[in-house]
């Protein structure tokens, strides 16, 4: 798997396809932090959320990368598809993981925030970020060109499933009593920002966990479904 | 002889149209065989199949051994690769779980052999067509595959290129490799092929070996010949003034030719004929 993941970042840094998606988030960071002080913690949730959506994009580019026979020659090499197309997924995390370290670093190199980040709030952070990041990915799987051949309803598929997610808080409070329940099918992009807004990063205790497990667990039902798809689309 | 790859009533249904019905085969160890057939009549979605990259809409292809090595030369190998020779062909083959040191060698020598030697810094996506499906020869052979599956791989290459493939497919079959392939308007396989099938409307069908082989044409003197009629290496054998003319495949010749010495018996003559109608026949 580490050949497939060092081939997929060195085959997307000589395509340019990086460049997008990557610089978008480096100039939104930058224009998020164009005024200072900044509160940390908000601050952090919201650069998640950006995250978020640049790696859903970063996905789409990654798996557009490999022409169709080159995967089924990379597949049989690597010697299966579970293997292939979770080394692809590896590569796009990654990626995300660099996002994160510069969302991250980036305020506190130049001043940005109202405070000093501690080692709590460092934490949720980071793991806020990768948790996103991690969900953008999964379900950007779905509309790469692995399952969705036409660019525009990949593309299109993608943006709207995105913008529901994050406005699902929206959505939630203009539905009939009865119909919040709709609200879980919805990919939890938003669940970690009340929590995280609400908290006041002394103890870490005084976060609810749930809300973070649910994007995980979310994710990974998603990768599931991913992987049992491409299989069938594969072939 | 052990199974390698054991196809059962494998189907093929695309869009309205029937590619493949119910064909089974056995494709066993060290075997050279041949798939031949019209274009479209499903020849590299069969060996597609065979290589388990395409899943056939009925019936099962099994490996009896689950960690059989297989390459897979495509018909058409992208051509937009964004990697030089030696970077795409060592990746790749650190994909199947090769050392670096073995890869680096194992490269360096193909491309000798393939002449690409002086391209192995050029991308991939510059190269000619024939270059580049060069690479994806090498990129099948890399691994020493237990199963070699080439898709019309004489396509764009030149003739020296065709003829190291003929011996490199000789010396994997040498060590134990199963070579599966197809071709079109050429001959040069035909003296390695063992087995040929025929695809037709979706069937398979084996084409008699013998029809496909060169035969010897060995002229022998003071022999029997009904010592000689046992011998069942021999297709046929004629009488004319005291002298046998002893029809033998090539492989067997040397076998043959042996006995004939070993039983006092000279050598005429030996040349090499083709099979025409009659002889078919007669045989």
């Amino acid at each position: 798997m580490k050949a497939v993941i060092k081939y997929s970042l060195h085959d997307y840094l000589r395509s340019h396809k990086y460049f997008p998606p990557i610089s978008t988030f480096i100039i939104l960071i930058f224009v998020y932090y164009s005024y200072t002080p900044n509160p940390i913690i908000d601050s952090y949730a919201v650069t998640s959320l950006i995250l978020y959506i640049i790696s859903a994009w970063v996905c789409i580019s990654v798996l557009s990368l490999d022409p169709p026979v080159q995967r089924q020659l990379m597949i049989l090499h690597i010697g299966g598809e579970n293997r292939y197309y979770l080394s692809k997924l590896i590569t796009v995390l990654l990626i995300s993981i660099i996002l994160t370290a510069y969302a991250f670093v980036y305020p506190i190199l130049f001043t940005m925030f109202n405070g000093s980040v501690t080692l709590t709030i460092g934490l949720v952070a980071i793991v806020n970020h990768v948790s996103l990041s991690i969900l953008g990915i999964c379900i950007a799987s779905f509309f790469s060109k692995i399952i969705t051949e036409s660019a525009v309803n990949s593309y299109g598929g993608l943006a709207l499933t995105i913008i529901i997610s994050i406005a699902a808080l929206g959505i939630y409070d203009a539905l009939p009593s009865y119909l919040k329940g709709i609200v879980w099918i919805i990919p939890p992009a938003t669940i970690t920002q009340t929590p995280l807004i609400n908290w006041d990063g002394d103890n870490v205790l005084d976060l609810s966990f749930f809300p973070f497990i649910w994007v995980i667990i979310y994710a990974l039902l998603l990768l599931y479904l991913f992987l049992k798809l491409a299989r069938r689309f594969q072939k | 002889m052990d199974k390698l790859v054991e196809l059962k009533n494998i189907s093929k249904v695309y869009t309205n149209k029937n590619v493949l019905r119910n064909i089974s085969l056995t494709i066993n160890k060290k075997q050279i065989l041949a798939i031949l057939g019209g274009n479209g009549t499903g020849k590299s979605t069969l060996l597609r199949m065979i290589a388990g990259i395409e899943r056939p809409s009925s019936g099962k292809v099994n490996y009896p051994n689950k960690n059989i090595k297989i390459g897979y030369v495509p018909e058409r190998f992208p051509k937009n690769i964004r990697f030089t020779p030696s970077e795409y062909l060592l990746y790749m083959g650190r994909m199947s779980g090769n050392s670096k040191g073995y890869l680096i060698q194992k490269i360096d020598d193909l491309l000798h052999r393939f002449q690409l030697d002086g391209l192995k810094n050029q991308r991939i996506m510059e190269l000619s067509k024939g270059s580049i499906q060069k690479v994806g020869l090498i990129q099948a052979i890399l691994q020493n595959p237990n199963l070699l599956i080439l898709d019309e791989p004489l396509a764009g290459l030149d003739s020296e290129a065709q003829e190291a493939l003929v011996k490199i497919i000789g010396e994997l079959k040498q060590q134990g490799s199963t070579i599966l392939l197809t071709y079109h308007e050429s001959n040069i396989f035909e003296s390695i092929v063992e087995n040929t099938f025929y695809l037709d409307h979706g069937n398979i069908s084996e084409i008699e070996s013998i029809k496909k082989e060169t035969i010897k044409l060995l002229v022998v003197r003071n022999v029997e010949k009904s010592l000689v009629k046992g011998w069942e290496e021999i297709l046929q054998v004629e009488e004319k003034d005291k002298q046998l003319s002893l029809y033998v495949p090539v492989k067997e010749s040397d076998v043959v030719l042996s006995r004939v010495l070993q039983l006092k018996g000279s050598i005429e003559a030996v040349s090499t004929v083709k099979l025409d109608d009659d002889m078919e026949r007669m045989i």
